[in-house]
């Protein structure tokens, strides 16, 4: 979608069409939506595991960006804006469906569960075992290494995201960089 | 400390693949934009009657208007004068929260002594919600005012089974194998 925008050559700056669609113009909202649509589906997708809780999470964040356009500061990159509202949104999400997860669990039947699976995802997902483990790190470790090396935010940009401080962020990325590696050679040894 | 090693690069190139989005989704986001920025529906309402516009009449016309109004007037006197007369409150529609629209859930389980809704809405909170009693023909029903978005939730019977809804669709996540159910609500605001 984004390659869509950029086809003419001629890319319409952030700025001007969040303050077209502060004006009321749906199709600058639109635009943006199609330039960062991807970028934050990705996000969603790679951090909640599913398409359908990203899709909803990416649903949400759009629709509170707009409604909070109004106090979009211009000294702001649009996308990191977004993200920060993207990052939330995940979290909110995956803690609702921890919640559900508790009370399956409490409420489990005598008979066993059918085994436990990765939500399918449209062909171009990755490896199961990329993403068994990074479903298997811990959440704040998940979206840090999510924001460092796959949306490849600098810690600066993620501090400001995350409200969380840099040597913070730095150690969790350093954490789930140690974690993932002992996670891909269990799941790579486990299948020999 | 940012360098990564090659197994961990090449798991960043991986997920750094792009996930492709599904038109249907983006088109319920930009149908939800649309919908915020109209308001909701009492506010398109007000703004439709409130927007000045011509109208022409006949004089026959404006008579036929005055006699209806004048109908219309001695009618709800007429109607309304009994009832404050008996003290009771006048008839009100069943409201709701602005933003929401009442969305009814129904499980028809004759036999079961309970049944809860447990989802999205309320936080999972198994006691949270009670179906009102299904009676000897076993519909258990609540409706609860919910804002547009996507809903997962389940029932909760006899305050143990858990029981998808199996009117809808099963919803994706991580359920140990026991689906939950999925709802949509669009066009509440």
């Amino acid at each position: 979608m984004r390659a869509a925008a950029g086809c003419t050559g001629v890319e319409t700056p952030d700025a001007v069409l969040v303050q077209r669609a502060r004006d009321g113009d749906a199709a600058s909202f639109d635009a943006i939506v199609d330039r960062y649509y991807g970028d934050c589906l990705r996000y969603a997708a790679r951090m909640l595991g599913n398409r359908a809780d990203a899709e909803e999470a990416v649903q949400d964040a759009f629709l509170r960006a707009y409604r909070s356009m109004g106090r979009y500061d211009h000294r702001d990159r649009l996308r990191g804006w977004l993200f920060r509202i993207l990052v939330n949104r995940c979290r909110s999400l995956a803690e609702q469906r921890l919640r559900r997860r508790r009370v399956l669990e409490r409420f489990r039947e005598a008979e066993p569960p059918a085994a436990e699976t990765w939500p399918e995802e449209p062909g171009d997902g990755p490896p199961e075992a990329v993403r068994a483990a990074l479903a298997a790190l811990p959440p704040d470790q998940r979206e840090a290494f999510l924001l460092k090396h796959v949306e490849e935010l600098s810690y600066e940009e993620m501090a400001e995201l995350t409200g969380t401080g840099v040597s913070a962020l730095k150690m969790r990325v350093k954490r789930a960089c140690d974690r993932l590696r002992v996670l891909l050679m269990e799941v790579e040894h486990g299948r020999a | 400390m940012d360098e990564l090693d090659p197994r961990l690069r090449g798991v960043a190139d991986e997920l750094r693949r792009p996930v492709e989005p599904d038109p249907a989704a983006v088109r319920r986001l930009r149908a939800a934009v649309r919908a915020a920025a109209e308001g909701p529906a009492w506010r398109r309402w007000l703004r439709w009657t409130l927007r000045p516009r011509p109208v022409s009449l006949s004089p026959a016309g404006v008579l036929a208007v005055l006699v209806a109004t004048a109908a219309i007037t001695a009618l709800g006197t007429a109607r309304l004068a009994p009832r404050g007369a008996e003290g009771g409150p006048p008839a009100v529609a069943a409201a709701h929260a602005p933003g929401t629209r009442p969305v009814r859930f129904v499980l028809v389980l004759p036999g079961a002594h309970s049944v809860h809704l447990v989802g999205d809405f309320n936080d999972w909170s198994p006691g949270a919600t009670p179906l009102a009693d299904g009676g000897e023909d076993g519909v258990w029903s609540v409706t609860l005012p919910l804002a547009d978005g996507r809903y997962a939730y389940s029932f909760l019977v006899d305050g143990a089974r858990w029981t998808p809804d199996p009117q809808a669709p099963p919803a994706p996540g991580d359920d140990f194998g026991r689906p939950s159910s999925v709802l949509f609500v669009e066009g509440s605001t």
